[in-house]
Order: structure tokens, then sequence, then C-alpha cells
């Protein structure tokens, strides 16, 4: 794995937000233990997105903590040029993917909702709002994190499908939807999303070596040796 | 970055075993060969769903007798038809595989909503085995099917829209490329329901009279339901000649997330990106299945999409969503069964319920099933919500 390395990682859960880069200084206090509508919004999201704040709004929360994971990662996409982003891969991966949508859709059917019942829709709101046009991948996993999302980008990258690959890892799921999951479902965490940006090791500063953890588990390893510096 | 591609990926290495299918034209690869020759759609409305304000209910429904019959078969599962369905397509599939230690067994499933009636029970707090429970979230219906045939190795689960089935198929050829199993079974299924028929409503996309792909009074898509298995091998296990997955290529267009890009520009990269992978010219493609869904959006910019890569040399192409609608999660690998289906005939397929092709499509697009005089690699193209585009080189070895 030494010839993949990560370039940035954010990441957003019931513990707080970060990065790492980036100091942690100027973010409002972390999110508490169930992040709901109004919290996340406390996030300053409209620094964040600025005149597609609207956009944002109209997101299943799938997609805004997804999108929000992708914002947070010290990257510069402002500066990359159309080939850059057109060779930049992204692979999601998600247990409970749209389920919060779904419920939401079977409760008041309506084409707003209907839009957010796949999981992958994600990656269609990333894509859009960073023109990134490079291969994708969604795979739902079991409730853990896993390795398939890093292994696959990894595998992109060195076979020149990509240039540049995101990795992200998100759940949400509201309460009245968790009771609707199968018993034996463990899941890590009902909110959360992390992303990973990967390249193939250059000379540039500021790169970190891929471990063999997972998705989720390296993103916060990352932000906390961040947050130590 | 072409080059390097071109070197070391141009020797494909999984190959297929065998197919399994379940769909509206029945249970068994048989029921689809036979439709597929007689270029006949099974698209037909539903009373039990209707009176419930959908456009439609005339979509690829799999027959009542055929599910009950499964259920039959296999009454722990007699509620759980995502399972049923899946798992008889892959016993279809897995018939005559080549012994392989469970360990290098690997699963990829494809599915938008896996078990979508479950889901809706469970939610109508109505009556759910805990088998089918566990359905509603796709990765464990992944697993139990992982189960149920003696895989220990990779499981995997994609579902990314209408290319979740491609991504499958690549994602099982891409383990045997590196070597994590020997036998890859790939899956991909859905169920048409309540969720489906009002959401497809809601965006009134359906047709109501039954889709017609690339006509020019086409109005909408029509659903189906079914499932499809695919068994891919590592090459060297299997006697030539084979069908390999010799490349395969996704994009996105970073553009609207239900409505196709206008220019075609994205499903274009995934094409050449296809293309690529397998060394293969676009003066190689002997024949293309479309994703021809029938609407007005999607039709038109795929053949537009056609015209940018093959210039005015598209190949024989044509589109089965007239056979069995439009399978979202499954139709990558049902449409792929069907390819290899032609290619077993040596046929071209027709494009069923296409009767007056619309002046954008290929003129190439057959409308009728026609004697094919050369079949050595097909390319398979599907396009999805959220800007989702995925093709997939089939081809043959030795050629």
């Amino acid at each position: 794995m030494s010839d993949i390395v990560i370039k940035a990682a954010g990441w957003l859960g019931p513990e707080g937000f970060g990065n790492d880069l980036a100091g942690l200084a100027n973010w409002p206090a972390p999110l508490g233990e169930a992040l709901r509508r109004g919290e996340l919004e406390e996030l300053r999201w409209s620094e964040l997105f600025d005149s597609e704040a609207e956009r944002f709004a109209r997101m299943d929360w799938l997609s805004r903590l997804g999108l929000m994971a992708v914002e947070l990662l010290d990257a510069r996409f402002e500066t990359w040029d159309a080939q850059d982003r057109e060779q930049t891969g992204i692979c999601v991966e998600t247990a409970t993917g749209c389920l919060t949508s779904d419920a939401e859709f079977l409760r008041l059917p309506r084409p707003t909702v209907f839009t957010y019942t796949l999981p992958s829709t994600v990656i269609g709101e990333i894509c859009i709002r960073h023109r990134f046009k490079g291969p994708m991948l969604c795979l739902m996993s079991s409730g853990k994190s896993t390795r398939a999302t890093i292994d696959e980008a990894a595998g992109w990258l060195r076979e020149g499908s990509a240039k540049a690959c995101l990795c992200v890892s998100c759940e949400a799921v509201s309460p009245d939807v968790a009771a609707l999951l199968p018993p034996d479902l463990a899941l890590e965490n009902k909110w959360q999303a992390c992303a990973l940006l990967l390249g193939r090791k250059s000379g540039a500063p500021r790169q970190h070596a891929l471990g063999k953890g997972t998705l989720t588990e390296t993103c916060r390893h990352l932000c906390r040796a961040a947050r130590r510096c | 970055m072409g080059a390097s591609l071109e070197t070391t990926l141009s020797q494909p290495r999984a190959a297929v075993a065998g197919c399994g299918a379940i769909c509206a034209t029945g249970a068994g690869i048989g029921t689809l060969a036979d439709a597929l020759r007689d270029n006949r759609s099974a698209l037909r409305a539903r009373e039990a769903f209707a009176g419930k304000r959908y456009q439609t209910t005339v979509a690829g429904w799999v027959p009542e007798e055929t599910i009950a019959q499964l259920a039959t078969h296999d009454p722990e599962h007699a509620d759980a038809h995502a399972f049923l369905m899946a798992d008889a397509a892959l016993q279809e599939a897995g018939k005559n595989l080549p012994t392989a230690a469970a360990g290098r067994r690997a699963l990829v499933l494809s599915t938008t909503k896996a078990d979508i009636l479950a889901m809706e029970r469970v939610f109508h707090r109505q009556p759910c085995s805990r088998t089918v429970h566990r359905h509603i979230l796709p990765r464990l219906l992944a697993d139990d099917l992982a189960a149920a045939h003696q895989v220990r190795g990779p499981v995997q689960c994609v579902s990314a829209a209408c290319i979740s089935g491609l991504l499958a198929l690549q994602q099982g050829a891409s383990l045997i490329e590196r070597g994590a199993a020997d036998v890859v079974l790939v899956a991909g299924v859905d169920l048409v329901s309540h969720f489906v028929l009002a959401g497809f409503t809601s965006l009134k996309s359906l047709d109501a009279e039954g889709c017609r792909p690339f006509d020019s009074r086409r109005t909408g898509l029509s659903l189906g339901e079914g499932a499809g298995a695919v068994a891919l091998v590592r090459r060297d296990l299997l006697p030539s000649p084979v069908w390999t997955i010799a490349g395969w290529g996704s994009s996105n267009d970073a553009n609207h997330l239900t409505g196709p890009s206008r220019d075609g520009s994205g499903l274009v990269l995934a094409i050449n990106r296809a293309l690529q992978r397998a060394a293969v010219a676009t003066g190689g493609i002997d024949y293309l299945h479309a994703h021809g869904t029938g609407t007005l959006y999607n039709d038109n910019m795929e053949s537009l999409a056609l015209r940018t890569v093959f210039g005015k040399n598209v190949p024989p192409c044509s589109s089965s969503k007239g056979i069995f609608g439009h399978t979202l999660g499954a139709a990558g690998v049902l449409e792929t069964i069907l390819c290899l289906l032609a290619a077993r005939s040596n046929t071209l397929p027709g494009t069923p319920r296409l009767l007056e092709r619309d002046p954008v499509a290929p003129q190439s697009m057959l409308l009728r099933p026609q004697p094919a005089t050369r079949l050595r690699c097909m390319l398979k193209i599907n396009s999805g919500f959220g800007g989702a585009n995925a093709a997939l080189v089939l081809r043959k070895d030795p050629a």
C-alpha cells in the first residue's frame, strides 16, 4: 500500500468533526449524541456551501453528511482543472444507506424525496458540486466500516483508472427509522460521515501513509493526531 | 495512463461459466432465450396494483406461479421474494462450476432496494419474518445468499442505481483479476412494489402502454422485477472458448440527479474507459446492448453518446427493456445474460415494442432479431439516477 497515500481526511459524527490539516478552534462546539437538523446547520454550512446553500437544504441527510465530510477535506478542489476532475473517482460505503429517505417516502410519496431513496445519490451530489467525472462505486456494508472502499480506490489509482480518489463512508439514521432496523445489525454509529482523499505518492508535503485501518478508523486517527499537534 | 492499462489489462482473467435468470418471461434462461428469439414482450398489467393512482401497472412482473413454485421449494423463505429469486438464479448459474475452496468463492450482489416488500411490511407494522426483515438492508441479503451458496471469500453488495448490475460484474471480474477469488457469483435482484411504482409515478416517468425504447412515440419506461446471476471463474479454469469480462468503465455526469446529461458526455467517458481497458477499438465491437429505457431524455442522450463514440458506424444495437422492463439493480446483470444468450444462438437481438425508430436513434438500432455474421466482442451500457454511467466489454476468448 506504500505507493498510495492519504492527501486529506475529514469526518463528522457525535464526537464532533475535523480534518487533518485545519485547526478546530474556529469551529462550533462538538455535536451532540443525536445530530439533528438544527444542530447540523450550526456547522456554519453556509460558509462551506456559499451560493449552493439552498440546494444543500433540499438534500437528504445521507447526502448532507457525505458532502460535509468532503467539504471538510483541506483539498482546495477549486484549484483543480477539468482534467483533474474528470480523473477523480469516488467510492462510497454505507450500511444503512437511504433508509431514512425510504421511510420518509413511505410516509408521504413525493418526487423530491424519491430522488434520495438511493444510497448512491450522495455520489451524484458530491460530483455535481465538484464536477468529478471519474469512476464511481457505492458499496453497502454490514454495519462495521471495512477496507473495501479503500482497497477499491487504491486499485483504481494503481491501474490508472483515476488520478485521485475520494473514499466516503456515511450513515444517517433518524431515531424513528432506527426502530425499523433488524435487531442483529451492529451499527458503529447512526450519524457519521468521513472522507479520505487518496492519491499516488508524490514529493508534495502533507501526505499520510495508508495504514491497515478501515476508512472510519483511519479518518479518526488522522484527525486526533492533527489535534494533538 | 492509457498505454500502461493496455499493456497490463488486455488479457482478461475473468470468464463466464454460467448464467441464471428469473424475470417476466419466467424462471430459467431458457424462457429468456425464447423471448429473445420471438422478439416477445412479457410486459403486462397487474390487477393487484390497480386503482392506486399509479401512472400504470404495466410492468415486467415475475409470473405469480413462478414465485409460488419457488416458495414451495423453499418454505423458510416463502415471504422473502428477493432472496428466493436471487437464490434460484444463482443455483442455475452455479451448475457445473469448477471446484474451488469456499474461501476462494466470492459473491457480489447488485440491487437498489433489496427486499422492498419487506421494508413496506416493516414500516406498516405488518407481519414479517425475522429472515426477511434482515433483507431490507442490501448487505444482509448478500450475506444470506453467500451463506446459502457456500461462499466464504469476499462478499460485496453494490447499490448504485441502474448501473449497479454492471458495477457488480466489474467488481466480480476485479476480484478475480486481483487474485482475491477463483469463483465469483454475481447476482442482481430488484422487485416492483408500491414504493417503486409510486416513486416512478411521482416522477411521471412511466409509459402507460408499456415502454417503447428508441421509438419516436415513446413516453416513458416500464418497470420490471427479477434476478439475474452470472458465475465468473478464473479464465484458466475453463476450457476454450469462453466469454470474458474484458473491460469496464464508469463515470458520473456531474450534472443532474434524475436527468441524464443532454450531451451524453458522461456516458462517452464510461464507454471510452471500458474500450481502453479492454484494448478494443470502436470498430471491434460487433454488437451493443443499450440501456434504452424508453424515456425521451435517456434515449436521446444515449443516441448522442453513441454517435460521439462511434461516429456513423454505430454497431448493431438494441434494447431489451421491452421484454422484461427496467429491472433497476438487476438490469445490468439480466441484460448481460441476454447478450450471452444472443451469442450462444449467434443472433443479434431485436428491440421488442419498438415500431417506428426515432430519427435521433442510431440507424443500426435493430427492430427484430437478425442472424449475426460475427459476434466476438459486445458492449453493454447502462445509465442511472445520480448521473451514473457504466460500460462493460464482453469478449470471446479465443475469438
